[in-house]
């Protein structure tokens, strides 16, 4: 197991090393500098020129590259000129409201999609099978944004309930963190809900037809028994992926809703240091989410044999 | 068992909705209480569009760092009301016989934020330092010199006499901010590191893409004077402005109206109406500067004086205004460079070539000027939306008259690259703020889109060696007629901007940026 554990980690290597040199290049070619940003619009490129020559961004892209690679070995991952910090500092000051935001989320989603594709599935062909089916079809066609502002509009404007924007830091307490956190998190978790209804419901009808059910049903065990125990644990293999990838889309940064509900997150981080031209974080933010993403997908993979024995590693 | 399932669920949801919304609601219900009917908020909450790249209003030509800056730092002559330099952090100044000498008295007594005297040091520090990092300084008085004659006066040294020195140090964007000497000495090419001034506000914190948060300085000494505009004596009215980042404009109104920010800056001209019909908010329309259109005049075809003149014959301002601001009470069309109200430099000069509206015209002069169908390159930003919009229409209008228009959008920062190259645009329109002094103007600085001619850099000269005002006037008049003539760029029409702030807030002063030191807002 920690073997396993080790490899995949060990794999990541070369991946890292990937995506930062693409990153940087794609930085490299596009033009406008820091620089540019920096001096707002009536700069003169003279004025540009100067401070991008100061700051180190009119050299080769190798040099600039290798300068930065040879930081990083060293621990160093860059400072941001525009947040006057360094750039771990400023991943671990963005991430947090992310981190909240994306569990607050995926409570929702859970809450929301489990009970609901149990029901469709275990109702299968029955009017509420059919509303689910198209209700989360709809939640997943259903633009983001949209929904996030007639969110903002009812809950926040009309009926004042939630703050229309903005972010408590948990600080300032649990309940104020939440409050702000509440409608973006509904939002987040409503589209995210539809994918996993119809995950959760295509897996256990999977399940519900197969022999052993029919077995444990001959046997007499009460019928909720029957579904959440047996059935249930026999498709959450397929949930837990589910629930993994949309985990992982989630604490990436999710830049519209971060935007809208104005969440200074890791999606917002990523927006706004790609328009300033911010390379040092555009760098570190990437290789932090490649680097979730990859440890996500690896604890779901783990906690396949947790509930289901036969997918343990090194199990033949 | 289905029945078992929901009802968990419902109560679920419901408890956290409750729990969450409850703790938020008697929070509020106890500010309510405490205060009576008439009290005045402690905090104002403006709501902003971008994060400031930084809080330096000396290197940085930026709207939002320049509308903050003047609530924390303090020039030595700043505008009045009626755009007359005023001291602020000077006393008096007197002018040597020859005009290259100004020696100016400081007041004594002003305290930084950091409990520091304000004295003749710093001065020279902050004003050399602007001097230098300031373009339209640096382009204007460049190679000036300050130097301290004791600790409550300076000398500035100008190479050449000029009429207009003191009005160019109280220029209002980019202004020449005071910072203590320390604070000059550490800055870094990015800008200063530390946020001190002198002025009512100090900055209390700066949290990145979040807000900004002034609160009142209480050993703030204020000139004398009445406040007028960004001088006078200055009275910090509420104990701590925020300003929210607030970069959607849609969440920027929705928290104006649901009265979690007080004010809500840089309002997208599409919901003026809906906006303006809402009772319970007040709409501040503010005069804003120009709308351009500049032509390259060195590369390619459009160096052809002919192809240039047929593009500005092809123009219809009126359409072009309307898609960019969309309401014909926020723009005026009208081509003067600089404020049409303003006495001294308003004037209509060259009219005759602004928004003709004449395609035949156009398809004549192109016909003389042995235009062959080149492609025509407007480059533009998407991140501005009235340059965008306009862009777009300015594009149909050419194409109307036989040009082969294309439009090339890019990001802010590649538009800014593009803009900057006259080989990488043919055309390009950006929104510029008034100026003070037309030799200001971006459209005059041949980094801006390349127009290098004696007729401007002579032209300049003679406003700033004039003998009096309306000589200096008809030199500008003449330069804005060869701007036209020769085809260098339009004024497309004047825009205003829009701020809503709730119905209780009182005392928003304008000048170039929206002022709050007098603002409070009702409870």
């Amino acid at each position: 197991m920690l073997s396993y554990i080790l490899k995949r980690i060990l794999s990541l290597i070369p991946v890292l090393f990937v995506v930062s040199c693409v990153v940087f290049l794609v930085v490299y070619i596009i033009p406008g500098g820091p620089a540019t940003a920096l001096l707002g619009l009536e700069a003169t490129p003279d004025q540009i020129e100067a401070l991008n020559t100061e700051l180190g961004f009119n050299r080769p892209f190798f040099v600039q590259y290798a300068d930065w690679f040879v930081n990083v070995l060293k621990g160093d991952w860059g400072t941001s000129y525009f947040l006057h910090q360094s750039v771990l500092e400023a991943i671990g000051e963005y991430f947090l409201p992310t981190l909240s935001l994306a569990v607050l989320a995926q409570i929702f989603a859970l809450i929301l999609s489990v009970p609901l594709g149990i029901l469709a599935a275990y109702r299968r062909g029955t009017a509420l099978d059919v509303t689910a089916v198209s209700v989360s079809l709809v939640g997943a066609a259903l633009p983001g944004f949209l929904l996030s502002m007639f969110l903002m509009l009812l809950f926040g404007v009309h009926l004042q309930i939630f703050p229309v924007a903005g972010y408590a830091g948990l600080e300032e307490g649990l309940a104020e963190h939440l409050r702000y956190l509440f409608l973006p998190a509904l939002s987040l978790g409503i589209v995210q809900a539809a994918y996993l209804t119809r995950m959760t419901r295509s897996s256990l009808l999977e399940v519900l037809y197969k022999n052993f059910i029919q077995t444990a049903r001959a046997k007499g065990i009460k019928e909720s028994k029957v579904v959440l125990k047996y059935a249930l644990k026999n498709g959450a293999p397929v949930i837990l992926t589910a629930v993994g990838q949309s985990f992982g889309s989630l604490i990436a940064g999710t830049i519209v809703t971060e935007t809208l509900f104005n969440i200074p997150g890791l999606g917002m981080l990523t927006l706004t240091s790609i328009n300033r031209r911010d390379v040092f974080v555009i760098q570190g933010v990437v290789l932090f989410i490649t680097l979730l993403y990859v440890l996500v997908n690896l604890a779901v993979d783990i906690l396949y044999g947790f509930v289901d024995p036969r997918l343990r590693p090194g199990r033949k | 068992m289905r029945k078992k399932i929901w009802s968990c669920v419902t109560a679920l949801v419901l408890c956290t909705a409750l729990f969450v919304s409850g703790c938020g609601g008697s929070n509020t219900e106890k500010k309510d209480t405490e205060k009576g009917a008439d009290a005045k908020k402690e905090e104002l909450h403006i709501a902003i569009s971008a994060n400031p790249p930084s809080l330096d209003p000396q290197s940085v030509n930026s709207n939002i760092v320049g509308g903050i800056g003047i609530h924390i730092y303090e020039p030595l002559f700043a505008m009045n009301a009626n755009y007359e330099p005023t001291p602020v952090l000077a006393e008096s100044y007197e002018v040597s016989k020859d005009g290259k000498e100004y020696t100016i008295k400081l007041r004594q007594g002003v305290k930084f934020h950091n409990g520091k005297e304000m004295t003749a040091d710093d001065v020279v520090a902050s004003m050399n330092r602007w001097v230098e990092v300031s373009a339209k300084a640096n382009t204007l008085i460049g190679g000036s010199v300050f130097e301290k004659v004791d600790d409550y006066t300076v000398k500035l040294t100008v190479n050449e006499p000029a009429s207009d020195i003191i009005m160019i140090l109280a220029g209002p964007i980019q202004f020449a901010a005071i910072y203590p000497k320390e604070v000059v000495e550490s800055a870094t090419a990015e800008g200063i590191s530390e946020y001190i001034g002198t002025g009512p506000y100090k900055v209390s914190e700066w949290k990145q893409d979040q807000y900004v948060e002034l609160e009142r300085y209480d050993e703030y000494q204020p000139a004398e004077g009445e406040a007028s505009g960004l001088a006078g004596k200055k009275e910090a009215a509420t104990k701590t402005i925020v300003y929210d980042v607030v970069t959607d404009a849609s969440t920027r109104i929705a928290g104006v109206q649901s009265g979690q920010y007080d004010i809500a800056e840089e309002i997208p001209l599409d919901n003026y109406e809906e906006l303006a019909k809402d009772t319970s908010l007040k709409l501040n329309v503010d005069k804003g500067g120009t709308l351009n259109l500049f032509l390259d005049t060195t590369e390619g075809i459009m160096a052809n004086q002919k192809v240039r003149e047929a593009a500005l014959a092809a123009l219809n301002c009126e359409d072009i205004m309307l898609a960019a601001y969309g309401n014909p009470e926020l723009y005026e069309l009208n081509n003067s460079w600089m404020d049409p109200t303003d006495t001294q430099w308003g004037t209509d000069a060259g009219k005759e070539f602004y928004s003709q509206n004449d395609t035949e015209k156009a398809k004549e002069l192109l016909a003389e000027s042995g235009y062959n169908n080149e492609k025509i390159v407007l480059v533009t930003t998407p991140d501005y939306a009235e340059m965008y919009n306009a862009t777009l229409v300015v594009q149909e209008q050419l194409k109307k008259a036989g040009f082969n228009a294309e439009v090339e959008s890019y990001d802010f920062s590649t538009f800014m690259e593009h803009r900057a190259d006259p080989n990488q645009f043919d055309m390009f329109i950006t929104s510029n703020s008034y100026n003070m002094l037309p030799i200001q103007l971006s459209v005059l600085d041949s980094g801006w889109a390349g127009l290098d001619r004696p007729e401007v850099s002579e032209g300049i000269s003679k406003i700033r060696g004039a003998a009096s005002d309306e000589e200096a006037a008809a030199a500008w008049g003449d330069i804005q007629t060869f701007l036209y003539e020769y085809g260098a760029a339009t004024v497309l029409g004047h825009y205003t901007g829009v701020s809503a702030m709730d119905g209780g807030v009182e005392g928003v002063d304008y000048l170039r940026f929206n002022i709050y030191w007098g603002a409070s807002a009702a409870e």
